[in-house]
């Protein structure tokens, strides 16, 4: 029985230390805000934060975790960058379809947890493995700047 | 005046033939495979402690067809004798050799199209002599100058091992050879020199443990077959025995005790973790050829073995490469520091490769991502990096984190410029290969 913190909790998960993380958020815990989208590393929607630094829980296996704290796009809204980003992504209607945008959000609210006003260099750096099918970038990019203006004001 | 041209011209001739044949003395006599070692070779029934060669002590009582099985699996047989998603050991599998393509042959007991015929003569023939049985010569893509060292007992227990397969019918695919590579009666010179067709003999002074690893190593496993770089004539360069070599595009890396560009500074458990399973923590990880003879091979021996071979490969002396650099430190975790004059190679970094290996090269993941210190990153030819990320590595067993191939996504010109980005900014020795290389990888 793996022990994990997610979003503040303590969750348990009888599974095999080489599950990934994202079959036991999505699978296992039903939380399913997390989603699936390539299961390679390589769209980014399964993002989540280990101890605040975006990962994708796609390619990282439950048994890695450790004592680390799980931060989905669930919880994200209760820390100060989330919550930024998240006011910014309704003001500006940041959202198509929405299948990408939790790990968005997620990628985005640790780039301005971090970087106090992002220039696009660093945003191409931390967004670039974050693939919208809509085509959503535009809006990202200004999400990102309006939330990061906001959090550090 | 007359006389004294004539001498002159007579001592030059002498010079060029002395040297000339000092040249060919040097390239067609190298030395054997444990000449470094030094000792009493001592045959192997004088040899005291338990025997070096065949199975291991656990496979004793087994079957004959049981240890032919430990011993195809330890000679990797599988690996070449299998094309891609074909049946193993019907063989088929395109080797690209500088003069043409070879196919390698059925050697499950088909009658008719493998070696269902064979006696037990000719299939020793074939593996310690390279000669066919119906007495054409093989290419010494067949590993048999190392084969040669495995005693009869040991060649007969993998033949009792094929012939307990089941047979497939799979005719053998012409080899593209062009005059004069395809006159394979030259082979014969070939292995009147670079074949000694002698078998293992153990070193007297060294431990039983170094004994078998030198078995294993030199004989079945053919280490520097790909590990020892070869002369103008193909034949192991035994004088830079380990310093690197080459197999399918893939550079294999110096595997001698040089500190800086060979294992001198692993560990024995590392190099233990690195042959089971194929990743020695922030050391190296298999990719390519070494990731199949990891899973194919290594990976079925026994710990006793690993550790033996373990043993022998850290009494390899070292040699320097002069053209890998040295491990780097890892690299700054910004994105904003780093090389700056490939927009290209950074823009596919940081959509592709950033979200597994992190701007720092530490992995961002799983260990095995880590890019700071692997070879390859040193690599100035790239050859490595550029193929891993055509053709992807690590296990591709369902659940396993493993690296996809970009081939299909990205352009040579892109694969090129992000492999340049990769060695500049985690590596020692930045390389530039071009996008008509990457072509020329793609086709591996
Ligand atoms: S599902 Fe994890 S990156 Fe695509
Ligand atoms: S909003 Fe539809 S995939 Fe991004």
């Amino acid at each position: 029985m793996l022990e994990l913190s997610i979003n503040g909790e303590a969750h348990h998960a009888d599974v095999t230390a080489d599950v990934p993380l994202l079959w036991v958020l999505r699978d296992v815990l039903g939380m399913t805000g997390t989603k699936f989208g390539c299961g390679i590393a390589q769209c980014g929607a399964c993002t989540v934060h280990l101890d605040g630094q975006p990962v994708r829980a796609c390619q990282l296996p439950v048994g890695l975790v450790g004592a680390r704290k799980i931060t989905t796009v669930e919880g994200v809204g209760a820390t100060p960058a989330g919550a930024a980003v998240q006011k910014a992504w309704l003001d500006l209607d940041v959202i198509q379809c929405g299948y990408c945008q939790s790990g968005q959000i997620m990628s985005a609210a640790a780039l301005i947890a971090s970087t106090p006003a992002p220039s696009d260099a660093d945003i191409d750096a931390a967004m670039a493995g974050n693939i919208c099918r809509c085509g959503t970038y535009v809006r990202i990019r200004e999400g990102i700047k309006k939330a990061a203006a906001e959090h550090h004001a | 005046m007359a006389i004294r041209t004539r001498t002159v011209a007579l001592l030059l001739g002498a010079a060029v033939v002395i040297g000339g044949g000092a040249v060919a003395g040097r390239m067609l006599f190298l030395p054997g495979p444990l000449d470094f070692a030094g000792g009493t070779r001592v045959a192997l029934a004088d040899y005291k402690g338990p025997s070096p060669i065949g199975v291991p002590a656990k496979l004793a009582h087994a079957s004959l067809i049981e240890k032919g099985r430990y011993l195809t699996d330890a000679a990797d047989c599988r690996a070449c004798h299998t094309a891609k998603g074909g049946t193993p050991f019907a063989g088929g599998r395109p080797f690209k050799l500088p003069f043409g393509t070879l196919y390698t042959p059925n050697i499950t007991p088909d009658k008719a199209t493998g070696i269902g015929n064979w006696t037990d003569a000719q299939f020793l023939r074939a593996v310690h002599q390279g000669i066919s049985a119906d007495g054409t010569r093989l290419y010494p893509a067949l590993p048999y100058a190392s084969y040669a060292l495995m005693p009869d007992a040991d060649v007969l227990a993998i033949k009792a091992y094929l012939f307990s397969l089941q047979p497939v019918r799979q005719a053998n695919l012409p080899n593209s050879f062009t005059f004069p590579y395809n006159q394979r009666w030259l082979m014969g010179f070939w292995g009147y020199f670079f074949n000694k067709d002698k078998r293992f003999e153990p070193i007297a002074e060294r431990s039983p443990e170094w004994n078998r690893g030198a078995y294993l190593v030199e004989g079945p496993a053919h280490c520097g077959e790909c590990h020892t770089p070869r002369t103008l004539a193909q034949a192991m360069n035994t004088r830079q025995k380990f310093a690197g070599g080459a197999a399918e595009g893939w550079n294999a890396y110096n595997i001698t005790g040089d500190r800086t560009t060979g294992i001198g500074a692993w560990s024995k458990p590392e190099i233990e973790a690195y042959l089971a399973t194929g990743h020695a923590n922030g050391r190296s990880v298999a990719s390519g050829p070494m990731r199949e003879a990891v899973d194919l091979s290594f990976s079925k021996l026994t710990k006793g073995d690993i550790a033996a071979i373990a043993t022998y490969l850290q009494t390899i002396p070292p040699i320097h490469s002069a053209r890998l650099g040295a491990p780097a430190a890892f690299a700054a975790a910004s994105h904003a520091q780093g090389p700056a004059d490939n927009p290209i190679g950074k823009r596919v970094f940081e959509q592709a490769c950033v979200s597994c290996h992190a701007w720092s090269g530490k992995g961002a993941l799983v260990a095995d991502a880590q890019l700071t210190a692997k070879k390859a990153v040193s690599d100035p030819t790239a050859a490595n990096v550029a193929l891993m990320v055509l053709q992807g590595t690590g296990p591709q067993t369902a659940g396993r984190p493993y690296m996809p191939g970009f081939a299909r996504s990205y352009s040579d010109t892109e694969i090129a410029a992000v492999a340049n980005y990769v060695t500049a900014r985690f590596g020692t020795m930045p390389s530039k290969i071009a996008p008509r290389d990457v072509a020329k990888l793609r086709a591996e």
